[in-house]
């Protein structure tokens, strides 16, 4: 009886501190990024300038959606990366979150555009239907359904860490 | 006369006027959104539920679930659409299924654990 007692003593704590150190550890965990996989909602828009319909149908292939706003200052600082992105032939679709036509407008001829595509979504409905929290926002997309999500300023770093390890994992963009 | 008239429309301005932030067919709903806004956290906010919340996103799904509920969803069918989009970690009370069984029976068997060595150990 002893012996079972001292044994348990010494497996109950090692067990305990294995499964957090293995919890702590895992590598899927990246503050701020979100790899549950999900088809894109439908949706009816219209683009930022020419006010032509968008439908969830119009978007293929592979390509970034990045949430966007006039009055998001962390999009501002996020801008000039995701014009070296553009840069480097990865398309970038934009959703203007929550924002006039107009400001947005200004913003994006004051800043320069590296969207193929804008959508406007002035309710943030299509925003809410994808799981936004807020501007800005970055979703990688392959064939209509979603990788990664990156709530928060897209970096030279976070494009390192988060994005290229499941570019490369799905042989994306080639 | 006119003063008490006028005293009379100025006090009962604030019931004849106030009318409810979101509108509902039954009470039955009512009470059904304001249960579930307790139970769902804010995506934005560190910890704050939906209901302590006035972050733009809290107010967009606050929205949405008087929507769905004014749709006929159930309250399942509500949870389901908010964890599809916000991740399982918006619901204040997990869900029992294989990712989360060691959370809800841990606390459980370690307890039994203990009382067992516990009673053990004064046979000896």
């Amino acid at each position: 009886m002893k012996f079972i007692l001292r044994t348990f003593v010494i497996i109950l704590p090692v067990a305990l501190i294995s499964f957090f150190y293995i919890y702590i550890n895992d590598n899927d965990y990246y503050p701020g990024a979100d790899y549950r996989n999900y088809d894109i909602p439908q949706f009816e828009l219209t683009e930022l300038y020419s006010k032509t319909n968008i439908s969830n149908e119009d978007l293929e292939g592979t390509y970034l959606i990045n949430v966007w706003a006039s009055w998001c200052i962390t999009c501002r600082v996020e801008h000039g990366f995701l014009a070296k992105l553009s840069n480097q032939n990865i398309p970038i679709i934009g959703i203007n979150y929550k924002d006039e036509r107009e400001d947005a407008i200004k913003w994006i001829n004051k800043f320069g555009d590296p969207y193929k595509l804008i959508i406007h979504d002035y309710k943030g409905s299509l925003a809410l239907d994808m799981g936004v929290t807020g501007a800005p926002e970055t979703f990688l997309i392959s064939d209509g359904e979603v990788l990664v999500n990156y709530r928060g300023e897209v970096n030279n770093m976070i494009w390192q860490d988060v994005f290229i390890p499941v570019i490369t994992k799905y042989e994306l963009f080639k | 006369m006119i003063k008490k008239f006028s005293l009379a429309i100025l006090l009962s301005c604030n019931f004849l006027f106030a009318d409810s932030l979101y509108e509902f067919t039954s009470l039955e709903n009512e009470k059904r959104f304001y249960n579930m806004i307790k139970e769902v956290r804010c995506p934005k906010c560190t910890s704050g539920s939906l209901a302590s919340s006035n972050a733009p996103v809290s107010e967009d799904i606050k929205l949405k679930i008087v929507e769905l509920i004014k749709d006929g969803k159930s309250d399942d069918e509500i949870k389901k659409y908010i964890v599809n989009r916000f991740g399982r970690d918006v619901l204040y009370d997990p869900s029992f299924d294989k990712s989360t069984y060691f959370l809800w029976t841990a606390p459980i068997s370690i307890l039994l654990l203990a009382l067992i060595i516990f009673f053990f150990r004064r046979k000896v």
